[in-house]
């Protein structure tokens, strides 16, 4: 499964740690992580000081994120119309532009509101873990623990939304 | 704290000698830091409303700040408020 992150969500993910390893190291046993360079640039360049920007900045260099460059900006004037910022507006085209991406990661609401109009499918990074808990690659208890871990960044119905959309796929399987 | 060399409207600088002569400050230059801390945090709260009501984006919201998402999502840690605005219809 292939999704494209913005920065919100890959700082959160690089940030919190479950057990002995990272969300994102989770995250990736389940996805392939493409990002445009400008949020590499926010995330793993102008947040190398930070201990989550280092992190991001080594699972680029040995391409477990995969950085992919926007070649052609095929909604620049409908998303200069949002303030958004560049990380965004290219994480949303890197959506339309690369093949089979499943959906647009982002924590924000505009973003999110913006890439949905745009017919694309959107996602939180809750929403992520709870789908590699439904494709059965994390197990609910983990999906739980990272839920939690990831849950001071979130505003209040967020997680609780995500844990009850995990009972339901326990209580499929 | 490094010492920057800025203009200052005269109104400004002439209420804050006031001040000085009530003996309200002890300095001037530290109150007008003090100023422009206060803007700083007015410019915030501004922009994070316009954030909080989904108006503008995280990234839109540092720029406007000057700061880069990661320092604005460590700024908005330290204030312990979610990085993220998207939330539940109360």
């Amino acid at each position: 499964m292939k999704v494209v992150f913005d920065a919100g969500p890959l700082i959160t993910a690089c940030k919190f740690k479950v057990g002995e390893k990272l969300v994102i190291d989770h995250l990736l046993t389940g996805c392939r992580v493409l990002i445009p360079p400008s949020v590499e640039e926010e995330v793993a360049v102008l947040g190398a000081r930070y201990p989550d920007g280092v992190a991001a900045g080594e699972r680029i260099a040995d391409d477990r994120i995969h950085v992919i460059s926007v070649n052609a900006y095929r909604w620049e004037r409908h998303l200069l119309g949002y303030a958004l910022g560049d990380g965004e507006r290219d994480s949303i085209e890197l959506c339309v532009q690369e093949p089979e991406v499943q959906a647009l990661v982002t924590d924000d609401h505009l973003a999110f509101v913006v890439a949905a109009r745009l017919g694309l499918t959107v996602w939180m990074l809750p929403d992520l873990v709870v789908e590699l808990a439904n494709r059965r690659v994390l197990t609910g208890e983990m999906a739980i623990a990272i839920l939690e871990a990831i849950r001071p960044r979130y505003r209040a119905g967020v997680i609780e939304y995500s844990i009850e959309k995990l009972r339901e796929v326990d209580g499929d399987a | 704290m490094p010492k920057v060399v800025i203009p200052v409207k005269e109104e400004i600088l002439r209420l804050a000698e006031r001040r000085k002569a009530r003996g309200a400050i002890d300095d001037i230059g530290q109150h007008l830091a003090e100023l422009i801390d206060l803007g700083f945090e007015y410019r915030f709260e501004r922009l994070y409303r316009e954030f909080e009501a989904g108006k503008i984006s995280l990234e839109y919201f540092a720029d406007e700040l000057g700061l880069g998402v990661r320092e604005l999502y460590a700024e908005l840690e330290g204030r312990s408020l979610p990085t993220s605005n998207i939330q539940r219809q109360r």
